[in-house]
């Protein structure tokens, strides 16, 4: 403050015809607009007890021109009430801006007039911290603060600017959220009480500053929650990664399993398969050598026969474990031909209604086998039992689920007499169970019989994996399926 | 197929119009064995047995056999190339593919190739010998499930279409029938045609399958310069 500035006669002189004119309608009023001086706005608010609860004027120990000067205290609202109102006055010659526990709460830089902070809905319980940064431009230099908290237990905490507040030296960092005080902020001095000259008695005015809200952050933005998502994210990403890794060696083995049963497969071919074929041809060619009565001829006709059993027999096997014959053609293929072998000793005319396929499965080894068994059962019912003259086989897959459909044109059966378990149905219907599928025999007397075979497949991923789709391309060239390399 | 077929025109007229047989066939034993027996029927004779399918390219043709017994699997030159080469050189000689293993896939491929049947390796000696003659007289037998192929494979969409190529109405009706079971005889019985025209409406559909499947597949064995020799 500019002591020259500011002395009452010049205001008087000043302000009288100024208040005079505006005051003219009223005497009463003329006389209040003398004693605010130079103040021509909205007329004040009561400020009767604007100074009421205020400190002293308090600063550094030593008061230079251009000074900033930090002032600090600390408060503690009690955990046990709420705050029902609470209201910061002050102002300090020349500038200065407020916090609140490190929030910025509003500046002023007028100090002949007060400034008012309604801090109600800040002050939740526990401690505070209330943190001044003054700046003084010239001359006289000081900061007057009062605090009143009323709480809802009826108590009221008084906070005012005395010696209780530390200055904080200029070269702290974060001294605004400091929560502690150190040892080496000294005291505030205290340089008089209200009034002290050249400053005030009553102040000019008061501004009530906007009304202080909490800050709400949103949820999406506080501590907790961004550490929960985290760490839910990371959590997924561990388990994703754990998953990825077993899937990876999932098939990692599921592809060795392929390539160990194509082995198996191809050395029971070879060695065996090959080696039985040679010995069927050299016992054709013995037996053609030899004199059409000879009793030998006929046993070694019987042995040749016996061996095309096996031989037939290590087809079907072989046929189960080859890997590459899992598709749905493959397997009406199969199902095709094995009837009509089945039967072509037989008086049954076996027919087949094979539905194009539609949707690319994998049927799998025990698919593969269950639905076998399953038919060669029902064959063989038929044969042994139905006294038919037609079967037929009706295979179709429809999305995921793969049914085989054999009906025939028999004497049929009254299920409900149909002993389970002797007939074999039961033993189809547990094969199929087993694999998730559904076996259902359906029978009248007189009107044949139909048995429906389903199983739900898996659908492919990729046409084939990589590793084979290599050898399909060259397959036309060169027959290299894993079992039948090298055979000759 | 009748099974009452008792001889054919060639065997009746005298010993050398005997049906002229070739053989492909690497494993020396089995070679020798499969000679013996072709020689044992009355109107076969095996004219020619090669041990590789490089042996026959260079071989067969200068014996003019009528139908050539090739085994799928050959080292080197597979059988499935050998039969490829063998029809582009001889389109007039029949191919039957032996096989030791019932895979219809395999046998698909052969036929693609240009084979004009197929037969499993261990089929009995009078079975062998009727086959030998039916492929003369006509199609080798087809099953269903080669016959499904066949169809399939004709329906493939965006294939280059060769008109000559194309299966006639009543070639796809036989071929339908087979893929339902139904045997020569019953399709024969059926259409009221004969067991024989069934038969080399077959024949004609191995050819065109051959044909038709040309572009695609026995292009790639035919691209490359057949083996030094051959």
């Amino acid at each position: 403050m500019r002591p020259s500035h500011f002395t009452p006669g010049l205001i008087l002189s000043l302000a009288a015809p100024l208040g005079f004119c505006l005051a003219l309608p009223s005497v009463v009023n003329a006389q209040t607009n003398v004693r605010d001086g130079l103040q021509t706005n909205p007329p004040p608010i009561a400020i009767e007890s604007s100074t009421n609860g205020l400190g002293s004027w308090i600063w550094a120990s030593h008061t230079t021109d251009r000074q900033t000067c930090r002032l600090w205290r600390s408060i503690e609202i009690p955990a046990t009430a709420t705050v029902t109102h609470a209201e910061l006055r002050m102002t300090v010659d020349n500038e200065f801006v407020l916090f609140l526990d490190g929030r910025n709460l509003g500046r002023g830089g007028e100090w002949n007039e007060l400034f008012d902070f309604n801090l109600t809905y800040l002050l939740a319980p526990g401690p505070h911290v209330l943190a001044v940064e003054a700046y003084n431009d010239s001359d006289y230099a000081g900061l007057i603060l009062g605090m009143e908290v009323d709480l809802s237990d009826g108590r009221r905490i008084d906070i005012k600017s005395d010696d209780n507040w530390r200055v904080v030296p200029n070269t702290e960092k974060h001294w605004e959220t400091a929560t502690r005080s150190s040892e080496k902020w000294p005291r505030a001095t205290v340089i008089g009480p209200l009034g002290t000259k050249p400053w005030w008695l009553e102040p000019h005015r008061v501004n009530t500053m906007e009304l202080l809200l909490p800050i709400k952050v949103p949820f999406w933005r506080t501590g907790w929650f961004q550490i929960s998502v985290l760490a839910v994210c990371g959590a997924a990403i561990l388990v994703s990664l754990r998953l990825v890794g077993q899937l990876a060696i999932h098939r990692r083995e599921r592809w060795l399993l392929q390539k160990e049963r194509g082995r198996i497969a191809r050395d029971i071919h070879d060695d065996v398969g090959s080696r039985l074929t040679q010995l069927v041809l050299h016992g054709e060619v013995a037996q053609s050598e030899l004199p059409p009565e000879s009793a030998t001829r006929q046993q070694i006709d019987q042995i040749c026969q016996e061996a095309r059993e096996v031989l037939s027999t290590m087809d079907e096997i072989l046929w189960g474990l080859n890997p590459k014959r899992d598709t749905y053609r493959d397997f009406t293929s199969y199902i095709c031909g094995y009837a009509q072998g089945f039967l072509k000793s037989t008086e049954i005319q076996c027919l087949f209604d094979v539905a194009p396929q539609t949707a690319s499965v994998v049927l799998e080894l025990p698919f593969r086998r269950a639905l076998l068994m399953a038919v060669k059962e029902s064959l063989n019912n038929a044969v042994k039992h139905s006294g038919a003259t037609e079967i037929m086989l009706r295979m179709a897959c429809e999305g995921q689920t793969l049914a085989v459909i054999l009906s025939d044109n028999g004497r049929g059966f009254d299920p409900a007499r149909a002993k389970p378990g002797r007939n074999g149905l039961a033993n189809m219907a547990q094969r199929l169970e087993e694999v998730g599928g559904s076996c259902r025999v359906t029978s009248r007397p007189g009107q044949g019989c139909r048995t429906e075979l389903s199983v739900r497949l898996r659908h492919r991923l990729r046409p084939r994996s990589w590793r084979w789709s290599a050898e399909e391309r060259s397959g036309r060239a060169q027959p290299s399926d894993p079992l039948e390399t090298n055979y000759s | 197929m009748t099974k009452s077929l008792p001889t054919i025109q060639f065997s009746e007229a005298s010993g050398k119009s005997r049906l002229r047989v070739a053989l492909v066939e690497d494993q020396p034993k089995v070679r020798e064995s499969w000679a013996r027996l072709i020689n044992s029927f009355p109107d076969c004779s095996c004219v020619c047995a090669c041990a590789t399918g490089e042996e026959a390219l260079r071989v067969i043709p200068g014996e003019k056999p009528q139908v050539i017994l090739v085994d799928i699997f050959l080292p080197r030159m597979s059988g499935i190339e050998c039969t490829s080469r063998l029809k582009e050189m001889l389109p007039e000689t029949q191919i039957i593919i032996l096989t030791a293993m019932d895979d219809q896939e395999l046998v698909f491929m052969a036929l693609e190739a240009g084979a004009d049947g197929y037969l499993l390796k261990r089929i009995k000696p009078a079975e062998l010998r009727l086959a030998l003659l039916d492929v003369l007289r006509g199609g080798a037998p087809m099953t269903s499930q080669v016959a499904r192929r066949v169809i399939e494979s004709f329906r493939r969409p965006g294939k280059p279409k060769d008109e000559t190529a194309a299966l006639s109405v009543r070639e796809e009706q036989i071929l339908q029938l087979l893929s339902q079971g139904y045997s020569n005889k019953l399709i024969a019985d059926r259409l009221e045609i004969s067991v024989d025209t069934v038969c080399s409406h077959l024949k004609h559909v191995y050819s065109k399958l051959h044909v038709n499947s040309r572009t695609a597949a026995v292009v790639r064995y035919m691209s490359s310069k057949p083996p030094a020799g051959a």
